[in-house]
């Protein structure tokens, strides 16, 4: 039973997990950048999300719908206008690129609202759900649940709209889809977009359960890579199924290794993954 | 190269503190680096107000005085955002560059010990308001001085009194942040645990930064454990609690080490705050009647209460009594060289408002008696000595 109840304790961490990497996974994958940024705008939509609840009492959890387009505004600008410009030089410009914005975005944070914790309170029931013997956290059920379902809608998103399905194709073979008539600096703009929505939505997600500061965004970041490289590169559903996965070895690691080791289980698994099968659980070889 | 950058070294450290012996006395200058933001802001603030009071005092009463004159005193802040590799940095810098007298150590065992090196290379003394481990002062220093008695003058009273209340209890888990005070903490609770014929049923520490504790909260419920203690700051205590709520956790006794002594534990936790037990080396309960610049304990409190609206508790109690006690000893060495401020530190034998204080041969504090309380009603109530006791112990957690 205890098993069972540490296996479910990763399934809903592992929701919150699955929605931090699907944005970070798509963009990795159609843009062939590592957005550094990821964690802090995880953490910017965190603090949407708790000003929100702060100032106008609203749940974080519908905070989403705030943070979401707020995040996709900013990430389609910076795209169109800033990364644009450095697209297509080696991904070590990018990725220096992005650790830059990084840094500008998380040392704002950090004199804006400074590094102490902040937790959104008062907003779902403080008494869990019991099935059985398994306890089940009302606030922690819902934002998982809300996590995986983004997730999902924006995998269905990618496959059945007419955009979301322009961006598989430029991620598939961009120069093809140009001569298709694929606008491919909007798709590129609209993909970055989704990716920092993605984040905004996550860190919504978060704030209903744990304390936020701009001190957590290099965790958040750690997280959206191990799960975004164990599902497999640029695959939303990959990005799902890692997610679960890591909160799974993590929890499972702190069962039977120790608490403080649950990450050094997961980068352990991590590392096997990689020798083992370089694409991750979902994604093709030779894409990664 | 390597030679030349070795000798530079060397020449660097010898000059060092006859650079620091050089500076003026026409103003006392204390460098007091604190984590003023990230995760142990809470704490850091604490130690501020302390001495910010303590400044305000010595500014009401005309300066600091210094070999028959008074001198104004400047506490120069450096935030080090609760990174202790910065702590030390700025320890360093505000002994090189900013030619402080004194410093008062960073917050916590960890940093303070990390950034004690400092104050014994350039001979400044440093005292430590916010460390009690022993692993702090066995370093063979002779610049560092502390506020806080050794960890075991918690955990003994606290488990006298647990073992009185609740003698049928046989089954403890120690749930620790893996960092320097917490872990030894901890590592006395489980001695007195043991000593006691006690059967410690989980012993698990968390990493710095934790945010989710569900497996190990989990792992430690199928323990099913009597008395749960957990060591962490405030951050780390309110989470665990309240992620042992989610998870339907409901020991007899609850304690938590250090974090229940503020009004921000009991500000976050409401209800879920009720009947935890707690020890810390000072309370505005206590009584003592000192030769400091504060006095009396109640005249600390209402000039605390008056200035912040607010109690003050042992972590401000402490800071401000590290600028009363670097008083005393100023008065005593007549002079602001480090050696000889130091060794007036070294020989201090007073009363103060927060208690007395005279150091050991490894520069922590003796004599000091810790009271145990319980969060009762949200307000911190002493239960031991009984000389101050304001309540019993209750059982059981909401």
């Amino acid at each position: 039973m205890q098993l069972a109840q540490v296996i479910l304790n990763g399934l809903l961490l592992g929701g919150l997990y699955a929605a931090m990497a699907a944005g970070f996974s798509l963009v990795w994958g159609v843009l062939n950048i590592i957005n550094i940024a990821q964690g802090s705008a995880v953490v910017l939509g965190s603090y949407v999300a708790y000003f929100a609840w702060r100032y106008a009492g609203l749940n974080p959890l519908l905070a989403v719908a705030l943070a979401g387009p707020l995040l996709f505004g900013a990430g389609w600008v910076l795209q169109r206008f800033l990364i644009q410009r450095v697209i297509a030089a080696p991904v070590l410009i990018t990725l220096v690129f992005t650790f830059g914005m990084d840094l500008i975005l998380n040392n704002t944070m950090i004199s804006l609202f400074t590094a102490d914790y902040r937790k959104i309170e008062g907003v779902f029931p403080t008494v869990p759900l019991h099935f059985g013997a398994l306890t089940l956290p009302v606030d922690r059920l819902l934002a998982a649940a809300a996590g995986i379902g983004v997730a999902f809608g924006l995998h269905f998103y990618l496959h059945r709209s007419r955009l979301g399905r322009a961006i598989v194709a430029v991620r598939m073979d961009r120069q093809t889809a140009e001569l298709m008539g694929v606008r491919v600096e909007i798709i590129y703009a609209t993909t970055f977009g989704l990716g920092l929505a993605m984040a905004g939505v996550a860190g919504c997600l978060l704030a209903a359960i744990f304390p936020t500061s701009p001190l957590n965004s290099a965790y958040y970041l750690h997280i959206a890579f191990v799960a975004c490289v164990l599902g497999g590169l640029g695959s939303v559903l990959g990005a799902v199924a890692g997610g679960l996965l890591l909160g799974v070895v993590e929890s499972l690691g702190a069962l039977f290794v120790g608490a403080e080791y649950g990450t050094t289980v997961a980068a352990v698994v991590l590392l096997l993954m990689l020798f083992t099968r370089p694409q991750g659980l979902l994604g093709r070889a030779g894409y990664e | 190269m390597q030679r030349r950058t070795v000798l530079m070294g060397i020449a660097a450290a010898l000059v060092a503190p006859a650079i620091v012996r050089a500076q003026g006395s026409d103003e006392l200058r204390i460098g007091a680096p604190l984590p003023l933001t990230g995760p142990l802001a809470p704490e850091g603030q604490k130690q501020k107000r302390g001495y910010d009071l303590w400044v305000k005092e010595v500014e009401s009463a005309g300066g600091f005085e210094i070999g028959g004159r008074r001198v104004p005193v400047r506490i120069i802040y450096s935030d080090y955002q609760s990174a202790t590799p910065r702590a030390v940095q700025a320890c360093d810098q505000l002994v090189t560059q900013q030619r402080v007298h004194a410093l008062f150590s960073p917050f916590g065992s960890g940093a303070a010990k990390a950034s004690s090196s400092i104050a014994e290379r350039y001979r400044v003394p440093m005292i430590a308001p916010t460390a009690s481990s022993r692993e702090v002062y066995d370093q063979g220093f002779k610049y560092l001085f502390g506020t806080f008695t050794p960890n075991e003058t918690l955990t003994e009273p606290l488990a006298d009194m647990i073992m009185a209340a609740a003698p049928a209890i046989k089954r403890v888990a120690i749930f620790s942040r893996n960092d320097l005070l917490p872990l030894a903490l901890s590592a006395e609770m489980k001695k007195s645990a043991v000593k006691r014929g006690l059967q410690v049923v989980f012993d698990e520490k968390f990493a710095i930064g934790s945010l989710d504790f569900a497996s190990a909260l989990t792992q430690m419920r199928s323990a099913d454990p009597e008395w749960v203690f957990v060591g962490g700051y405030v951050n780390d205590l309110v989470q665990v609690r309240t992620q042992m709520r989610d998870l339907g956790l409901k020991p007899q006794v609850l304690t938590m080490i250090a974090g229940p002594a503020y009004e921000e534990f009991t500000q976050a936790l409401h209800r879920a705050a009720e009947n935890i037990s707690s020890a810390a080396w000072w309370h505005p309960a206590v009584r003592y009647e000192g030769v400091d610049i504060f006095g009396k304990t109640e005249n600390f409190v209402q000039k605390f209460l008056a200035t912040y609206s607010a109690l003050p508790d042992y972590i401000e109690a402490s800071a401000a009594a590290a600028g009363a006690i670097l008083q005393l000893a100023a008065r005593k060495s007549g002079s602001l060289e480090g050696p000889a401020l130091r060794d007036a530190l070294a020989s201090l034998d007073a009363m103060t408002f927060y208690g007395p204080i005279s150091f050991g041969p490894t520069g922590q504090i003796e004599k000091l008696v810790p009271p145990v309380f319980q969060i009762q009603e949200g307000r911190p109530i002493v239960l031991a000595p009984t000389s101050i006791a304001q309540g019993d112990f209750r059982l059981g957690i909401t």
